[in-house]
């Protein structure tokens, strides 16, 4: 087989050729069209399921996983054989390293050459495009899945495997990539693209105010400026011709219990469908959420919440772990081999979702470990309250304190006279306001800080203080607000990506390839994703509070 | 090297290439696809002094790992990564049977470039995946650790979504490094390596 291909290569040259003659592309117009037409008329939906167990699980009709073979050697079977694991859910390829794997949905593989749709191959390089071929039909997919043919006649890169299908199967392969991505998402007008934030009732009106300003201000900005594409001209992708789609924002304010939010969140969108969700906030749960952006396919992009779900759903990306991240930094700092281990650390905790994930997360971490947990929940707000939480608690013992800022002003007062040996707090919860810090308090005071420190920091975050000062909007809460801006500026530039292939999943998979790519204009040490992950910050630090009042890192960047 | 650019109308250089593969064919049992895909190399790496922890999470110096006695052969993968790495690391598990079936001395080496997601714990599942046995360790650490080390063996692209497809192998310390970049089968890594002769 390997042995005619540079023949094969050479008669491809000369169907190269021949495509030039406007006649033989006319005819091959007529005949892809009528190709198209019957290939979606016959397709059953079995057919269909089919193609997509091949396609995206890897199982065969007989319920044998999918096998394939690469340079004659090596098999791949199953889930590591399956379409997507190259040309990805949304059908519209990926790239890793510097090899394309191309766009496979029909618009792609079917199209005649006039009509062909573009995509980005290489969003590092704008000019790389898909490039035109011959449309398929079902005989040129079946060389190119079962000997690696591209429809030009080039032998197609060994990561391509090929696959010993069978006619049936090749068929429901071709019925599979014939629907999908086949209509924009859900979302997608003519001329515009709807998005939705979403906060939660327990969100301070004060914070929720801010970050709605600032994705108001970033959607006027960037719709002003469409007209270059994607609302700049610095770069070659800017120039790649697409719809002007203007861009709205729903805010969608839930109210009551958060069992009830399900059924408000179906009713918003029901009304006014959005293509994605962009941040959100909230100061308990995320978890109704999360399953509603699974139930409906819906990107929920990057939320400021500090409690989100343990194992997030597909469609919900996140910035970090929050508290839970918190607690397992904080464990491996205090078993940490280099120092010496607290012999207990107190716990204290507001008997909430926050409270409740963040120290379960604690005592698993450092359950095998020497340090003995002992936890301690907080009820009320009254300093007696405090009394009975700290029972027992001396100045040699350790204590980790789930607690936000007002909480820990009490805790201060109460404190002052033996403070513990040593005190940490949750730079999330916290949230930037040391306020309660005393002069007893600091030697002993730790913040778990998911945030980056000193220069760096202050590098990153500069973006985002002009862009505020040149809307003339407020600075409050440096780490919240660089989420939200993030936010804005990462989905411009994933959609601007995307070309006119406004696809649900297709954002999904670019924001987990991409995310890394962008500039950190978040507060975030470093952020990136990948194919499955949905925590973009990994750590954390120890840091104290300096004499100048701001944080010293006291420890390595953690990642547990 | 452009085997992936397209360019499928060929020019009189390109005919004499492939009159001289079809030789080549008729004496050996090498496929065409085979000995165009990768680029070989040699280079001289200064190893930097960084740390970095096994997957069973043993911590050690890079450099202590590296200059075991065994002669060496290096790529650079990570776990989430479905189209390039598994292909690399499925490279690598036939080379590690080649190599323990002819009775060698061997070690390779698989650094994460993505080690704040790629824990020890999750290169252990990767490790066993790919049937990795004692002659093969996956190696994470911080993410300086990482990227100094990338940037020492020209790996570094920028991020890990650019990775390249690379493999590396030298015999003992003070030797150069053979550098294979692209599309190696185990095969040629196999032959490649016996050509250091490392274990002669
Ligand atoms: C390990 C990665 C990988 C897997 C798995 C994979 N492909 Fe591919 N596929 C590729 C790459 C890379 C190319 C581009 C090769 C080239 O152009 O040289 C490709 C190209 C193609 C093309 C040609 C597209 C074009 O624009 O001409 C088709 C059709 C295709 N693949 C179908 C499939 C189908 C169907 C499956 C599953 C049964 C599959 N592929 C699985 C990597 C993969």
């Amino acid at each position: 087989m390997f042995m005619q291909s540079p023949i094969q290569q050479m008669l491809g040259c000369q169907i190269l050729g021949l495509l030039k003659s406007r006649f033989f592309f006319s005819l091959l117009f007529i005949f892809s069209i009528t190709v198209v037409q019957a290939d979606s008329l016959s397709a059953s939906p079995e057919e269909i399921e089919l193609g997509r167990r091949i396609y995206l699980e890897g199982v065969l009709a007989s319920g044998e996983p999918l096998k394939a073979v690469r340079q004659n050697t090596v098999q791949l079977e199953g889930a590591s054989a399956a379409c997507e694991a190259c040309h990805r859910r949304s059908g519209m390829g990926s790239l890793e390293g510097n090899i394309p794997v191309p766009p496979i949905s029909g618009r792609f593989l079917y199209a005649p050459i006039e009509d062909r749709v573009l995509a980005l191959v290489d969003t590092r390089q704008a000019k790389d495009l898909t490039r035109a071929h011959v449309p398929y039909d079902e005989k040129s997919l079946a060389k190119a899945i079962r000997d690696g043919m591209h429809v030009s006649g080039r032998e197609m890169s060994i990561l391509m495997p090929h696959y010993a299908l069978t006619d049936k199967e090749i068929k429901a392969v071709s019925a599979y990539l014939s629907q999908l991505s086949v209509s924009l998402s859900p979302g997608v007008g003519d001329d515009s693209v709807h998005f939705s934030t979403i906060i939660t009732p327990d969100v301070d009106p004060k914070k929720s105010a801010v970050m709605i300003d600032m994705l108001r201000h970033a959607f006027e900005q960037r719709n002003s400026s469409q007209q270059t594409y994607s609302g700049r001209m610095r770069m070659p992708l800017d120039l790649i011709p697409r719809k002007l789609r203007n861009w709205d924002l729903s805010v969608w304010e839930l109210k009551g219990a958060p069992d009830t939010w399900g059924v408000q969140l179906a009713e918003f969108n029901k009304k006014d469908p959005v293509f994605a969700v962009v941040s959100g906030i909230s100061a308990s749960t995320w978890n109704p959420i999360d399953q509603f952006c699974q139930q409906e396919k819906l990107p929920c992009l990057l939320p400021n919440v500090i409690s989100p779900p343990e194992n997030p759903s597909y469609y919900s990306l996140y910035f970090s772990r929050g508290v839970v991240l918190e607690a397992e930094v904080l464990a491996g700092y205090l078993t940490d081999k280099e120092k010496k281990a607290p012999h207990r650390v107190v716990q204290i905790y507001r008997d909430n979702e926050v409270g409740m994930n963040a120290s379960r997360a604690f005592t698993k971490a450092l359950a095998g470990s020497e340090v003995i947990v002992e936890n301690h929940v907080l009820l009320g707000t009254k300093q007696d309250d405090l009394k009975v939480a700290m029972k027992g608690v001396s100045s040699k013992d350790s204590v980790m304190l789930w607690l936000n800022s007002s909480d820990l002003a009490v805790f201060n007062k109460f404190m002052a006279k033996q403070v513990p040996q040593n005190v940490f707090v949750s730079g999330y919860l916290t949230s930037e306001n040391y306020s309660f810090n005393s002069k007893a308090l600091n030697p002993h005071l730790r913040v778990v800080y998911p945030y980056e420190l000193g220069d760096k920091r202050k590098k990153n975050v500069t973006a985002m203080k002009e862009w505020l000062k040149s809307w003339r909007l407020p600075l409050v809460d440096e780490p919240f607000q660089t989420e939200v801006f993030f936010d804005a500026l990462f989905l411009t530039d994933l959609t601007s990506q995307m070309l006119d292939n406004l696809y649900r999943d297709y954002l999904i998979e670019r924001a987990e390839d991409m995310l890394s790519l962008g500039s950190n204009v978040s507060a975030y040490p470093h952020l990136s994703l990948s194919r499955g992950q949905r925590f973009a910050s990994k750590g954390a630090y120890i840091a104290r509070i300096g004499d100048d009042g701001k944080l010293v890192a006291d420890s390595a960047y953690i990642v547990p | 090297m452009n085997t992936f650019k397209q360019n499928f109308c060929m020019s009189s250089k390109s005919w004499l290439l492939i009159v001289v593969t079809i030789l080549g064919l008729a004496f050996s049992n090498w496929s065409w696809a085979e000995s165009a895909q990768f680029e070989r190399s040699e280079d001289n790496y200064k190893i930097p002094d960084v740390n970095v922890v096994r997957q069973d999470g043993y911590k050690s110096a890079f450099v202590k790992e590296l200059d075991d006695g065994r002669p060496v052969l290096l790529n650079f993968v990570f776990v989430s990564c479905s189209a390039i790495c598994p292909m690399l690391s499925h490279v690598f598990s036939k080379v590690q049977e080649k190599l323990t079936k002819e009775g060698q001395k061997f070690h390779l080496m698989t650094i994460s470039i993505d080690p704040e997601n790629d824990t020890p714990a999750s290169l252990t599942e990767y490790a066993k995946k790919f049937a990795a046995g004692e002659n093969w360790s996956f190696y994470t650490g911080t993410r300086e650790a990482s990227l100094t080390l990338q940037k020492a063996f020209k790996a570094y692209r920028g991020d890990k979504m650019n990775h390249a497809s690379l493999i590396l192998m030298r015999s003992i310390p003070g030797k150069s490094w053979v550098r294979l970049e692209g599309f190696v089968s185990p095969d040629e890594v196999v032959r490649e390596f016996n050509a250091l002769g490392a274990n002669k």
